[in-house]
């Protein structure tokens, strides 16, 4: 019967057609992939000069002395927890802090949770604030100057 | 794939747009074979004889739910991910022609308008999909809430718990369901989420803590008491499910859950290895306690290949407490490799499957579409959990991580879970197979945390790459 040999085409093509679909997904995700491996090779390759500090100014309640450098990376995390770029030992920082990232020659501080708050220019960071260059950065109580 | 030049051409989503044509000819073409075997006398399909027209309004519909969709994301997130959406539609897509396949045919009562309802319900799912994108702009917020959430679980469980008390039935396959006029609501669906994002809010929290682990038992390690408190709550969850509601799967589920995200927040197999074993002793105990788990488990270990040598203990065994899964699995071994084609087959009715809908879609579609197209339902299932993955590998915060890997892992579990049932590998039980199973909770649900994805894997771009 021809509807029978077209419904058996139908079924031939419905497996056709989802196997290609496959494929295509897979050839997304691969070229996807590519992609992100070179961004990454590249960013590997531009992060190795030092891209700015912090410097304390007023360490606050904690025991750090003012003057004390830390080196930034594009990727920084405040925080008292061991995983973090810049660990303080302080009761008022959390374990996560704040965040900085760099990104286009531009700075932005982001709170990441903490209980104390972050401030760029005494100006809660609950979103990404941009920062330049010799804004004051106040992480709990601690008080910190970016520079480049 | 758009690059970085701002052209309006190169705004769009070429990548989804490209990656949808071919599920939107599948459904076309899975449409004509369901209006063609229609026409067929030996099918089974006893559908009013729909008019072309309207019989094609489910795939067209889909289809143009998700090109708008593809038009919003275009527009205001542009640099979310673009493999997710398609995949996730192709399922709901097929799930939809199952629907409408199977619900002329349902036994005791049929329910022609099932198909059109499924397609309401995803159709309600991209709408939240969307509103959850454009909802939760910083994901970071959920990690304030996570007591909020944890406590939202709890009212869930609790209102699950009552409400079994009230209806009795527990062998009713719905009696976890809350009846709230119209709707039947499914609760376990959005406690799924809520336990998600109090796991990653807690682990990212506690991480420090968690992965040093300072109580020592011989060989293992456990993190200290006073961290191990609220953990153990949602253990207690995991089993209240287990011994009250009789939701074996949703207690997999959530035991599940626990484990990876344990896993992935400490990084410590030896967690794992102890509450495997906790897991273990309290199935045995379960095992010999209830009735109703040794039950469960007598399917498995029953032998249908033997049939012909069958007693009458075991006739009557395959004909009352075994019969979804003896008849599951005779539907999927009719289906072959080819599949009786869509609405040729006899996946519903009086003697079949009883729940094929939404429990036993997955023998249903091995029987009509046939095993090749099963592995590649399963295949799409691997690629949405490695995308998943992906999202979360590329997040920049621990509990962006942590959610998004939880997430994933719901729906690696969850099809695991019900795949496995259906397939006499597991003990069966009634938990949704994501996107695919008939039923409105576990649709929105699942969209939910599609859009959460989306949302973090837009978060991610934009932090990466600025907005342009």
């Amino acid at each position: 019967m021809p509807l029978d040999s077209f419904l058996l085409i139908l079924r031939l093509l419905l497996i056709v057609l989802l196997y290609l679909f496959l494929m295509q997904v897979v050839i997304a995700i691969t070229r996807d992939l590519r992609k992100t491996a070179l961004t990454s090779a590249d960013g590997a390759g531009q992060a190795a000069p030092v891209l700015g500090h912090l410097v304390v100014v007023d360490s606050g309640p904690s025991s750090i002395t003012p003057g004390t450098r830390f080196d930034l990376e594009t990727q920084t995390t405040i925080g008292r927890g061991p995983t973090n770029t810049i660990q303080l030992p302080d009761n008022f920082i959390s374990s996560e802090h704040t965040r900085l990232s760099f990104r286009n020659g531009q700075w932005s501080v982001q709170d990441a949770g903490s209980v104390n708050g972050t401030f760029v220019n005494n100006q809660p960071a609950y979103n990404a604030l941009p920062a330049k260059a010799g804004d004051i950065v106040r992480v709990g109580y601690i008080q910190f100057k970016l520079t480049q | 794939m758009a690059s970085q030049s701002p052209g309006v051409s190169q705004r769009y989503r070429w990548t989804e747009l490209g990656l949808f044509i071919v599920p939107f000819l599948i459904l076309i073409l899975e449409m004509s074979q369901l209006l063609l075997a229609n026409k067929d006398q030996t099918s089974s399909l006893s559908t009013r004889n729909l008019p072309t027209i309207q019989g094609l309004i489910p795939a067209v519909g889909l289809i143009i739910a998700l090109l708008v969709a593809n038009m919003v994301m275009s527009i205001f997130f542009r640099k979310a991910d673009q493999v997710l959406l398609p995949l996730v539609g192709l399922l709901s897509g097929i799930g939809i022609l199952m629907a409408t396949r199977l619900g002329p045919d349902l036994s005791p009562f049929p329910d022609p308008a099932l198909g059109s309802r499924q397609l309401v319900w995803v159709l309600l799912g991209i709408i939240v999909c969307l509103g959850t994108l454009f909802l939760l702009r910083n994901i970071n917020v959920l990690a304030r809430y996570k007591y909020t959430s944890a406590l939202l679980g709890i009212v869930l469980v609790c209102t699950t718990l009552v409400n079994t008390l009230r209806v009795k039935n527990l062998d009713s396959p719905t009696h976890d369901q809350l009846n709230i006029g119209p709707f039947a609501l499914q609760p376990s669906e959005l406690l799924k989420i809520c336990l998600v994002i109090f796991f990653a809010a807690y682990l990212s929290e506690n991480r420090d803590v968690l992965a040093e682990g300072s109580l020592k038992f011989g060989p293992f390690r456990l993190p200290p008491l006073r961290h191990l408190g609220p953990l153990a709550l949602m253990l207690g969850i995991a089993l209240l499910f287990f011994l009250f509601v009789r939701e074996l799967g949703l207690a997999l589920l959530i035991y599940g859950l626990f484990m990876a995200m344990l896993y992935l927040g400490s990084g410590k197999i030896s967690y794992v290895v102890t509450s495997l074993l906790i897991f273990a002793a309290l199935g045995f105990i379960g095992y010999t306690l209830f009735s109703y788990v040794r039950a469960r488990f007598a399917v498995v270990a029953f032998n249908i290949v033997d049939w012909q040598n069958w007693t009458a203990r075991d006739d009557s065994f395959a004909s009352n407490a075994g019969l979804q899964i003896v008849q599951g699995l005779i539907a999927l071994s009719s289906g072959g490799i080819l599949g009786a084609g869509l609405g040729l087959g006899h996946p519903a009715g009086k003697h079949f499957v009883p729940v094929i809908q939404s429990d036993m879609i997955f023998t249903a579609l091995g029987e009509e579409l046939g095993l090749a197209v099963l592995f590649a339902i399963i295949a799409v299932y691997l690629l949405i959990i490695y995308r998943g993955f992906r999202i979360a590998i590329e997040a920049t915060n621990i509990f962006n991580q942590l959610l998004a890997a939880g997430l994933t892992s719901i729906f690696a579990i969850q099809a695991f879970i019900i795949i496995a049932g259906n397939m006499k590998f597991l003990p069966l039980t009634g938990i949704p197979l994501p996107f695919l199973s008939y039923g409105g909770s576990s649709i929105i649900a699942n969209y939910i945390i599609v859009g959460i994805l989306l949302r973090i894997s837009y978060n991610t771009a934009v932090e990466r790459d600025g907005t342009a």
